[in-house]
């Protein structure tokens, strides 16, 4: 259902020149599976995802997201995913219920097919008691429970989290984890970013660990655990993350290399590839 | 584009804004409430000046003439017949002393002005009864103030005054000695007023509307702009409504409408708002005014402007609106946060304050230049429109509406380009330092310029011309071949440098390359073909707005001073065919096109080689100018080369220069009557522009359609000329 080959994504930064984000990223997300991205803050999860979701376009490589490809059909994948992050916010001025239907409306759901689909997701995730009331007055556990009202009201196959449950409580991370293992349940294919190794123990069938804008290892956390001889995986992570930045470090000297980023050429040299770009006049 | 989206999106913003108190406040309550007050403020104004008398010193009123009284019975006031009936209702006291007295000293009443004792102190000199027995001239000192505007009016009205009096005195005399009333007053000056009620009443709003609905349909915008764009990043939804499945445009399109309504109500809102408070002060004013001719100018001043002002009003509010809103929504989508959103508003100001100052000076007239200009064509249009002037109206109405409509459009085109770019709408936090960036611009220097390049390449381009004409003005230096030379060279600089500093090839920014040889066929063909249209719309435009005999003078006096018809080709056509095309369809054209968008990049390059013609030579070029930079960015764009461009441009500024000789030549053969009506003026007979419409229409969709890059394959393999 999620198809990644070789993503590449670079920005020019005023101080570092070109750099990349993200640097041949591969894998694949299978239906009624929980794929999780497991990497520290800056590894470039976020960047992919919003390259899955088409809001950023790929410098290289190509991705197929619920048999669309990302770049040349943005809108029916957009159509097809549900995104949601922990940054992602509500407005402050609708109530619960007018959120969901104006997301709803925009994915281009019949009225009457709507007004179903959200008493069932009001039922589900428990939010009757809430529903008139404005974003602004929300608790942020109510906030979250909207956000995952509008991730599915469509009934997306592919369901994008990133970092879902960060700077949440535990009461209402538990309540988000036990709503994506029941959407898992239900047949969704799932990519799930977090760093927070017990997450990925609790819900992932398999995992890749992400370090600089690059893939480090991906398969079933136990074939891994076994295959580098960790106990568990936060060790196999501390054990990836530091063979990276050796790697790094033998590379190129510390003083030319910034933190979560690795330095590039510009992209018109030969051996990176140029922007996309489409001439309106001809197309 | 999905309507139904757009109108899902546009009725939650608008949603949204309701529910928002400060929109609410700016928009409804502000209007409703600022205007009533200041207007009561004006009137408890008024009647507190009106109290306040002022008072005249009269020193030696002693020495007055009994027979012709200046002052009052009472003395402490002028004489009602002196006094003029129009006047303001402010009253003039007279404090009557002694020259013996402490008033005797000039700096007692220099004092008694300066700490406003007095507005005025008129001095009656001891020998003033004398010299009017035996008729002599006399001086009567008035000491007054010229920086306190009280006391200055004080002096004027004195003036007027004696004036009376004096008459008044001569009539006296020209009556005793029996003389007839022409002999003192040989001219009697009265003044007829022309202008209509609606004139009259236009007058006060005409200055003061235009004014009022830019800056409200500018505030009326901004707020919501900032509100929807930089106000949904900073809440974190803006992600949420990219990741939906509506297109930027439709996204873009939906705000748009929003601040457009908000801006729209705002402006309209004021205006009524106003209009009912100046119904209100007219009436109050009439019943101030203690004389019918001052109601009559109260009520007349300010009375509401009429049905068809009112329609007017709003008609050209909404493309204004438009224009304001793509703006703000360009402009706010740049900011990450509501507080740096409110940044932007200061320049947004600075830059529109002089556009609309322009419309408060009575001396600005609207003229095919300041049509162009945008806010300040729609200003000014508007004012003749108040005013009744409907003549200047229709007129200018398409010259001041399709500009605007344009810019607005482009304003548009540009915020939908801002929300397709991912380094605004992802834009992070960071420490701006000049040389980092100065490094990153050589550093990362991109094989061609950016859109921002392109137009501070075309705002270098203006200033440096706006400066030579300013430095010849002040040396006195007239318009002449040299300075023609040299206004060409500062076209050429900017773009050179910059395409030399800041790209990383030169060579294909400039478009160096050695082109097919069939568009230089084309470039032979289309001044050619395009002669008796361009002819012919030049007669047109000049009929509709005439040159002056001034510039025309001036013109042909640089055309004769050249020493030969060489030299005026050279200055004329060759240099500018190589500085213009190396600056307009080299750096510019592809500055413009960096994000692909050819089609625009062609007709805002024209739009700025027409523009610089306004401004270096006459804004009657400006029509002719702009149709020929569309046919030479479509060449250029079709050839990438910049070699076809230059032989079109020099050929077609060539025939112009050498028009006079080559129909002397055709006369001469006893062919210019077959191809001219007018072969002074150089206009076609119907049938060859006829024939030059066509056949330019024939090679422009040539161009356009069937030589696209899809089309041709050879396009791909030019070879660099350097």
């Amino acid at each position: 259902m999620i198809h990644v080959e070789r993503l590449c994504k670079s920005f020019l930064d005023y101080q570092r020149g070109w750099v990349f984000a993200v640097r041949d990223v591969s894998f694949d997300c299978r239906p009624g599976e929980i794929f999780g991205l497991l990497g520290p803050n800056g590894a470039g999860k976020t960047t992919t995802l919003r390259i899955l979701s088409t809001v950023l376009k790929p410098t290289a490589g190509h991705a197929i997201v619920a048999g669309h490809d990302v770049v040349a059909e943005p809108q029916a994948v957009r159509s097809s995913i549900g995104y949601m992050s922990a940054s992602t916010g509500i407005y402050d001025r609708m109530s619960a219920w007018e959120l969901v239907e104006y997301f709803g409306r925009l994915y281009g759901l019949h009225p009457e097919r709507l007004r179903e689909r959200m008493e069932i997701i009001f039922d589900w995730l428990k939010m009757n008691d809430f529903r008139e009331t404005l974003g602004s007055k929300m608790s942020t556990g109510m906030k979250q429970k909207v956000s995952i009202a509008r991730t599915i009201v469509h009934d997306p196959p592919v369901l994008i989290f990133d970092e879902p449950t960060s700077g949440l409580d535990v009461l209402v991370q538990r309540v988000v984890l036990q709503k994506i293992l029941e959407l898992r349940d239900m047949g969704k294919t799932i990519l799930f970013s977090t760093h927070a190794m017990h997450e990925v123990q609790k819900l992932c069938q398999r995992v890749a660990i992400i370090h600089q804008g690059e893939l480090q290892v991906a398969g079933e956390p136990h074939e891994l655990l076994k295959r580098f001889d960790q106990p568990d995986l936060e060790e196999l992570f501390f054990h990836l993350v530091d063979r990276a930045d050796q790697e790094t470090a033998m590379a190129e000297p510390a003083s030319d290399r910034p933190a979560g980023a690795r330095k590039i050429r510009s992209p018109d040299q030969p051996d990176l590839p140029s922007l996309p770009t489409e001439d309106e006049t001809d197309s | 584009m999905s309507w139904s989206n757009l109108f899902v999106i546009f009725r939650r913003e608008v949603l949204d804004q309701v529910r928002d108190r400060r929109t609410l406040f700016m928009i409804l309550v502000f209007p409703i409430l600022l205007y009533p007050i200041l207007g009561y403020g004006i009137i408890q104004a008024t009647a507190a000046r009106e109290n306040k008398p002022r008072i005249v010193v009269v020193v030696g009123a002693e020495y007055l003439p009994i027979e012709e009284p200046l002052l009052s019975p009472g003395g402490d006031g002028f004489n009602s017949r002196l006094l003029d009936p129009l006047d303001d209702t402010i009253p003039l006291l007279v404090q009557p002393e002694s020259e013996q007295g402490s008033w005797g000293s000039p700096e007692r009443r220099a004092q008694a002005i300066r700490n406003g004792t007095a507005s005025a102190v008129m001095v009656i000199p001891p020998d003033l009864p004398r010299q009017f027995r035996e008729k002599n001239d006399v001086e009567i000192p008035i000491l007054f103030r010229s920086v306190d505007e009280p006391s200055q009016n004080t002096y004027f009205r004195l003036r007027e005054l004696l004036d009376r009096w004096k008459r008044g005195i001569v009539d006296a005399r020209t009556k005793k000695d029996n003389l007839p009333r022409g002999y003192a007053q040989p001219i009697q000056v009265r003044g007829h007023d022309v202008a209509t009620v609606q004139e009259v009443q236009g007058n006060t709003w005409s200055l003061i509307f235009p004014f009022l609905l830019v800056m409200m349909s500018l505030t009326g915008a901004f707020y919501p702009a900032v509100d929807l764009c930089a106000g949904e990043k900073e809440r974190g939804t803006m992600e949420t409504l990219l990741i939906s499945p509506a297109t930027r445009a439709e996204i873009v399109l939906g705000k748009f409408l929003t601040v457009m309504l908000a801006s729209v109500m705002t402006a309209v809102l004021n205006l009524f708002s106003m209009g009912l408070t100046g119904i209100v002060l007219a009436r109050n004013g009439a019943s101030l005014a203690m004389e019918p001719s001052q109601r009559a100018a109260a009520v007349a001043g300010l009375a509401p402007p009429t049905l068809q002002s009112a329609l007017w009003m709003v008609l050209l509010l909404i493309p204004l609106a438009a224009f304001f809103s793509a703006v703000c929504v360009a402009l706010a989508v740049l900011a990450r946060s509501m507080k740096e959103g409110q940044y932007y508003m200061t320049p947004l100001y600075l830059v529109c304050l002089p556009l609309i100052f322009l419309t408060l000076i009575p001396e600005t007239k609207l003229n095919l230049f300041y049509s162009l200009v945008p806010i300040t064509g729609v200003a000014l249009l508007l004012r003749a429109l108040i005013m009744g002037d409907y003549a200047t109206g229709g007129r200018f109405f398409l010259p001041v509406m399709v500009p605007t409509v344009v810019y607005a459009w482009m304003a548009l085109r540009w915020a939908i380009d801002q929300f397709q770019r991912e380094e605004v709408l992802f834009r992070e936090a960071e420490r701006f330092n000049v040389g980092v960036w100065l490094k990153h611009l050589v550093r990362d220097r991109q094989p061609m310029p950016t859109g921002g390049q392109a137009v501070l390449c075309f705002s270098l381009i203006l200033s440096a011309s706006w400066f030579l004409m300013e430095y010849m003005a002040i040396q006195g230096i007239g318009a002449n071949l040299a300075a023609v030379a040299a206004g060409q060279f500062l076209i050429l600089l900017p773009p050179l440098i910059m395409a030399m500093m800041l790209t990383s090839s030169p060579r294909r920014t400039l478009r160096l390359n050695w082109p097919a040889p069939r568009y230089f066929l084309l470039a032979i063909a289309f001044p050619v073909a395009l002669n008796p249209l361009v002819n012919q719309l030049g007669h047109l435009v000049e009929q509709w707005f005439p040159i002056s005999s001034i510039i025309k003078q001036s013109l042909s006096q640089i055309m004769s001073e050249s020493p030969s018809l060489w030299v005026s080709v050279g200055v004329f056509a060759l240099l500018p065919a190589i500085c213009e095309e190396l600056a307009f369809r080299g750096f510019i054209l592809s500055g413009l096109e960096y994000r692909r968008r050819t089609r625009s990049a062609i007709f805002l390059s024209a739009l700025m080689f027409g523009f610089l013609h306004v401004l270096l030579s006459l804004f009657q070029q400006l029509f002719n100018a702009t149709l020929l930079g569309i046919v030479l960015g479509l060449l250029a764009v079709r050839s990438h080369s910049l070699l076809p461009g230059i032989l079109f441009h020099f050929l077609n500024n060539a025939l112009a220069v050498t028009q006079g000789h080559w129909v002397h030549g055709l006369e001469a053969a006893g062919l210019a009557s077959w191809l001219y009506r007018n072969p002074e003026e150089g206009l076609y007979h119907g049938f060859w522009i006829a024939m030059s419409l066509l056949v330019s229409t024939v090679l422009f969709l040539y161009l356009w359609k069937l030589d696209r890059p899809d089309r041709t394959a050879e396009t791909h393999g030019v070879a660099p000329v350097f």
